[in-house]
């Protein structure tokens, strides 16, 4: 076994357990921490792929940002976790079924002598990975590139105007009000007399 | 020297835990959301399995783009899931019934 | 390592990959742990001065080991773990925040040949690398089953995620002036003497990156997770001994690296000051000239200036308040960085490269 096919299959099998784990977790926030471990291993493998942009952008977008978003939520929200385990053994059997059909179906179309690819040998001359998906991403894909960039920016409003909400209640400071704050409007002046002393006070 | 196969059936059973995932945690949003993002990432390692054996970019371009919605799509969605519970105090699935005729 | 290598010539070819490896990673985390230690001392002694007292003077010479002295005290602490606490990710939390801290020196370039990995997307590591920080912060809150902890790290944690936007943002500008990714790319592209540096014609993304550094690391005057005066310590009020220590070392690596990665991207990393002004033969003057030329030393004095700039921070900024923090963050840097970047595409299209 060369290194690189242990490492392979170091991060393989540490992906399929953590996956096991994401979905049989109690807690969410277990769940959630597992994903991340899967994510990780996954970027490690994509890697391995020689695709490290991407693999890097995983951990940086996913890793990074939606998952703390995850635990964010999960720790926010008072989530009874016992009513969410209700009937999770009773869904077992037919989640094991389902979950064993699929692997041993696609197992069987995958294993076909036409997967059996080997990779071009000559990479093209060092370009790196980043710079070769520059070159496709800004030619070729650029409407797409577009559109996704658009997406994102309707996903970052709706998520904005989804969950902002005014509480008359609260009390906010605004800072242009307390500089325009003249002396005349908080402080009068009022000129009287001494009074008079009186006796045993 | 890995073959292709080996990522493939990676990403199948990857996938495959996701859709046991969305069977056992049938009242957890959170966790629904989870398996979905799992499965992406079954569809992804895929993708960059092609690519790099069948030596097209493309395969990555894709990634990138599936990346990008998947973000917005949890953002969205986590969005959803704190007005949810802000207005009925619970995500469990089965009481989010408002809409039943 | 020529000679290390021929040294361990009896073990297979893997493993020597590997010993040298191993070793390389040592002669860098060394250096770097030292110094953690000591900036702890140079912290208190320059917030010493500058309040016009003395600052540790009672352990060694000078009070110099006074670090040391530290380290054992708090590893002969006991380290409580609080009851129904998540016992593993507990205990995992400061490792995680550490980690990350000490990761990304892999790519950090010393001088022109000293760097443990030249990858092509260091910038892209190093972004990624710093993002995995915040799972310390918010693992540590969680599993210390405590309010207190929990909302300190949901505090700390959104400023860091906040703050890194405004980082990352600052850092396409960067990669956009350099055109590579690849660190040692980025300071070559800022040879030919001080006006080459990238803080001139970047000047907005350079305070921005250093600013978003500063919050990033939770420092003052952005450490209102920690409020020491105010509320309880945050994420890590649960914490003692050497847990607490690791936490502290975690920090202080952060600093280091914010420093160490200012200085390259927008100060030139190991670049002299006088290269490309002096003439040639001023490098050939036998001490002085080595001194002037290019090398680890010019990188060491730049990151040290910028801690010096992280203790001055501490020293004289009143602290912000968290609404301001977050004001701050989302409404002023990431829109100043917005419309540089912006204005930056623009120069680029049309062939103007005022850094060039």
């Amino acid at each position: 076994m060369t290194f690189v096919q242990f490492l392979f299959y170091f991060f393989a099998a540490i992906q399929v357990l953590a996956a096991l784990r994401v979905v049989t977790v109690k807690n969410p926030v277990h769940a959630a921490l597992f994903l991340v471990l899967t994510f990780v291993s996954a970027a490690c493998m994509w890697i391995l792929l020689e695709a490290e942009f991407l693999g890097l952008l995983l951990v940086l977008v996913y890793v990074g940002a939606v998952m703390v978003l995850f635990l964010f939520v999960v720790m926010m929200l008072d989530v009874n976790i016992a009513e969410m385990r209700e009937g999770f053994a009773s869904y077992m059997p037919v989640a094991l079924v389902v979950a064993i059909i699929m692997v041993v179906e696609m197992g069987m179309v995958l294993t076909q002598r036409i997967f059996n690819v080997r990779p071009p040998v000559e990479k093209v001359a060092d370009v790196s990975n980043t710079e070769a998906i520059g070159a496709v991403m800004y030619t070729d894909y650029v409407y797409p590139f577009e559109i996704a960039a658009v997406i994102l920016l309707v996903a970052i409003i709706a998520a904005i105007s989804l969950t902002l909400r005014r509480r008359p209640a609260t009390k906010y400071q605004t800072p242009i009000e307390q500089i325009k704050v003249r002396r005349n409007d908080r402080v009068r002046l009022v000129s009287m007399k001494a009074e008079k002393k009186e006796n045993g006070s | 020297m890995i073959p292709l196969t080996h990522f493939l059936v990676l990403g199948a059973i990857l996938f495959s835990i996701s859709i046991a995932g969305i069977f056992l945690n049938r009242k957890n949003v959170i966790v629904l959301l989870m398996c979905i993002e799992l499965m992406l990432l079954a569809v992804n390692t895929n993708f960059i399995a092609f690519s790099h054996y069948l030596g097209d970019i493309s395969g990555q371009v894709f990634v990138f783009f599936i990346l990008t919605v998947a973000a917005a799509e949890a953002a969205i969605g986590l969005a959803i899931l704190v007005v949810v519970f802000r207005n009925r105090r619970t995500i469990n699935v089965q009481d989010l019934d408002e809409m039943k005729g | 390592m020529e000679t290390i290598a021929a040294l361990l010539d009896f073990l297979p070819q893997e493993l020597v990959t590997v010993v040298l490896i191993l070793i390389k990673i040592v002669a860098i985390l060394l250096p770097v742990m030292i110094a953690v230690a000591y900036l702890t001392l140079a912290e208190r002694k320059v917030i010493g001065y500058m309040q016009i007292r003395m600052g540790p003077n009672r352990v060694g010479p000078k009070g110099l080991l006074q670090p040391i002295a530290d380290a054992v005290k708090l590893m002969f602490k006991e380290i409580i773990i609080p009851a129904n606490a998540g016992k593993f990710l507990f205990i995992i939390a400061p490792m995680i925040s550490l980690a990350p801290a000490l990761a990304a020196w892999a790519v950090v370039p010393f001088s022109d040949t000293l760097v443990l990995s030249n990858i092509n997307a260091g910038l892209l590591y190093i972004l990624a690398l710093t993002s995995l920080g915040v799972y310390g912060v918010i693992i540590a809150g969680w599993a210390s089953n405590s309010k207190y902890a929990l909302l300190g790290a949901l505090r700390s944690a959104a400023q860091i995620v906040a703050y890194e936007i405004a980082m990352g943002f600052a850092l396409v500008g960067v990669l956009m002036a350099a055109g590579s990714l690849n660190l040692g790319e980025i300071i070559d592209a800022q040879r030919g003497g001080i006006h080459h540096w990238f803080f001139i014609p970047l000047i907005g993304l350079f305070l921005v990156y250093f600013i978003s550094g500063v919050a990033e690391t939770n420092r003052a005057p952005f450490d209102v997770a920690e409020g020491e005066s105010e509320i309880v310590a945050g994420f890590h009020v649960e914490y003692s001994g050497m847990a607490f220590a690791v936490f502290f070392l975690a920090e202080y690596a952060n600093m280091i690296l914010i420093g160490a990665l200012t200085t390259i991207l927008f100060l030139g990393g190991w670049l002299s000051p006088f290269d490309g002004i002096l003439p040639a033969s001023a490098f050939t003057i036998p001490v002085l000239g080595s001194f002037l030329d290019s090398g680890v030393h010019w990188f060491v004095f730049k990151t040290a200036f910028f801690l010096l700039l992280f203790l001055w921070f501490r020293a004289t900024f009143p602290r912000y308040r968290y609404d301001q923090i977050m004001r701050l963050g989302w409404k002023v840097l990431i829109p100043v960085t917005l419309v540089w970047i912006f204005g930056e595409g623009l120069a680029i299209a049309l062939g103007w490269k005022p850094w060039e």
